[in-house]
């Protein structure tokens, strides 16, 4: 072998990412061929289905921007070495501050109302996780279980304003009613979902990669998450860039509800958001919290989703692959490599 | 009537009480395990099921505990031999058991709703209403107090979770106490899985319903101590079995409801856990 094509071919077997990337797409094959009848035709449906037509590309792109802004929102959480577990109740409250604010706003000036939706739910939410990262300060109480048990009861709570106050009495679905015309993104690439909110989701990212990269504020985030007390002494004052993160990461995930209502549905629909919330921290971890890593990271997580939408109509494998590939995905996505865990037992034999 | 309260609050407080106990050797032992939610759906999935289709209750219960432990030994082989994040393992866990049960759910029972297990007996009710799976918790609460402060077991584990590097050099193996750890932790989540779907002979997806984050609360609010533990699942036990008891007797709204033991659990966690020592980084 080339010395070039072995040396690409040594690193990309080394590489943690990709070698978690395709252990999970690997079990996944398994996994098909083992339930499948025709386990040529799920593998082609599985794969290939996003790509199957335009529809099926627009919806994938679609799918992604929720994706991008919860993985971003994980990524500035694990920036500063802290851990935002309620994502998934983050971007329930974003959708349903959104909605309001929709179904509220008369039916003049409808940008407005979008531009104060967008802020409404983005302060809402960093609020939220605001509120764990309070708690761990002056109470020492766990971030990581606090953020997840205030989400899981906002979730309920919600649920109960759509069942009951909110709900629209004419629909099959429960959720409430749409929002106006003016609220709606644009379509971009019709009939599939892909809407507006692409911009905003992509302008997010390119945002946070600059306020990370080339400010002050995103210095001191940095040299948190790297080492505190360094940082410490450095003169940074660590809580306050720890408050921060947290709201930037609450206030993401809830722009991931917002912009999916608004594109996407409507309305908010209940339990839209299965999973947004969870796989935005892997996403997150793929893309190694690196912002602009976190499009193409996205991009996979939704590909997967939308392929096992597909191959689920097209031919006999459950929707759950897809979520076990990404749980597969997700258990190896810090491990270090098998093979250079082999590589290294070897050295230390020799010596 | 006082009885067959204190029997549903205690039918209810078994399943966190189990995968709290079995969380909190793995937070004595240095790696909090937070896949606790994915290894009780995994025991209440295998126990019901394997329970099901041999016809025998044993042999069900022993692949529930057996399954839930190969995947806690998974997850702590990822962390200690290829230096996973113990913290993302364990969501990845929480993540790809919900999926795995609902897949293995259609391919063995054929379904993807709600699964009744017909085939095994109910469980039989001693004394207040308790089953004997709950006598086994309460066994567990003690044991684990003599095993943690009374045995070289205990101690190593304790050790290893105080400074790991120390432990190794007077010749205890982290690795093995980790492992042994997270073993019974399996064992234990596994055991909670049972205690929430035999008693009802049924099994749904994603039944475990927050019970394996609740038991995480008690871990940490426990100080260490398998008496507090139990003191966090009997107020999440205690509140669960109010609200049940509101719901079928008003006509309050039963989502809001449903948070009232979560809520509960939540604000006594925030009030008995101590501030940290006021140091800018921690």
């Amino acid at each position: 072998m080339k010395p070039f094509a072995k040396h690409l071919l040594t690193s990309a077997m080394g590489n943690p990412t990709i070698n978690s990337l395709l252990v999970g797409l690997g079990a996944g094959m398994v996994l098909i061929s083992i339930t499948s009848q025709e386990p040529i035709h799920a593998f082609t449906s599985f794969f290939g289905g996003p790509f199957s037509s335009p529809f099926f590309i627009g919806n994938w792109l679609s799918l992604s921007i929720p994706y991008i802004l919860t993985g971003l929102a994980a990524s500035v959480s694990f920036s500063v070495s802290s851990f935002n577990l309620g994502l998934e109740g983050q971007v329930y409250v974003g959708a349903f501050i959104g909605s309001w604010v929709g179904l509220q706003w008369g039916g003049q000036h409808e940008w407005l109302g979008i531009v104060l939706a967008l802020v409404a739910a983005f302060l809402c939410g960093g609020l939220i996780a605001f509120l764990s990262s309070w708690w761990k300060r002056t109470r020492g109480f766990s971030e990581m279980i606090s953020s997840f048990m205030v989400g899981y009861i906002l979730i309920l709570v919600i649920d109960h304003f759509l069942e009951g106050p909110m709900r629209d009495p004419v629909s099959g679905l429960i959720s409430t009613r749409f929002v106006t015309e003016g609220f709606r993104f644009s379509r971009i690439f019709p009939p599939s979902d892909l809407h507006s909110g692409l911009w905003i989701s992509l302008g997010t990212a390119v945002t946070l990669f600059f306020l990370l990269r080339f400010t002050s504020g995103g210095y001191a985030l940095r040299m948190v998450g790297k080492n505190r007390t360094f940082a410490r002494y450095g003169g940074i004052s660590v809580q306050r860039v720890l408050f921060w993160g947290m709201i930037l990461s609450g206030g993401m995930a809830s722009l991931a509800g917002v912009v999916d209502v608004f594109g996407v549905h409507g309305r908010m629909i209940r339990g839209f958001s299965a999973g947004y919330g969870w796989n935005g921290i892997a996403i997150a971890l793929i893309a190694r919290t690196h912002p602009i890593g976190v499009i193409p990271s996205a991009l996979l997580f939704a590909w997967l989703d939308i392929g096992a939408q597909y191959a689920s109509m097209m031919s006999d494998i459950t929707p759950e692959i897809a979520r076990m590939i990404q749980g597969i995905i997700f258990y190896g996505i810090t491990a270090q490599s098998l093979f250079r865990w082999f590589q290294f037992r070897k050295r230390e034999g020799e010596a | 009537m006082i009885g067959s309260v204190i029997g549903d609050i205690v039918i209810m407080t078994t399943p966190i009480l189990l995968a709290g106990l079995g969380g909190l050797y793995t937070q004595l032992g240095g790696k909090l395990n937070i896949g606790l939610e994915g290894l009780i759906l995994l025991g209440a999935f295998f126990s019901g099921v394997c329970g099901h289709l041999t016809g025998n209750l044993f042999l069900g219960i022993l692949a529930g505990v057996g399954v839930s432990a190969l995947f806690s030994l998974i997850m702590i082989l990822l962390s200690d031999l290829l230096k996973a994040n113990i913290f993302v393992v364990g969501l990845a866990n929480n993540l790809f058991c919900a999926g795995f049960c609902l897949w293995m759910g259609e391919l063995l029972m054929g379904s993807r709703g709600t699964l009744y297990f017909t085939q095994i007996p109910a469980l039989a009710r001693y004394g207040l209403g308790f089953h004997w799976i709950d006598f086994i918790g309460f066994a567990v609460a003690g044991f684990s107090w003599v095993i943690l402060f009374r045995t070289r077991f205990g101690i190593h584990l304790r050790s290893v979770g105080i400074d790991s590097r120390t432990a190794q050099s007077v010749g205890i193996s982290p690795w093995i106490v980790r492992i042994k750890a997270y073993g019974i932790c399996g064992i234990l989540c596994g055991l909670a899985g049972a205690a929430l779907s035999l008693p009802i002979q049924s099994f749904v997806g994603g039944m475990s319903g927050g019970r394996g984050w609740i038991a995480l609360v008690g871990v940490v609010l426990s100080r260490g101590n398998p008496v507090g533990v139990w003191g966090i699942s009997l107020i999440f036990g205690a509140s669960s079995y109010l609200s049940a008891a509101l719901q079928a007797s008003t006509d309050f709204s039963p989502k809001l409801l449903l948070t009232l033991p979560f809520a509960l659990t939540l604000i006594v966690g925030l009030l008995i856990s101590r501030a940290p020592a006021q140091e800018d980084a921690q």
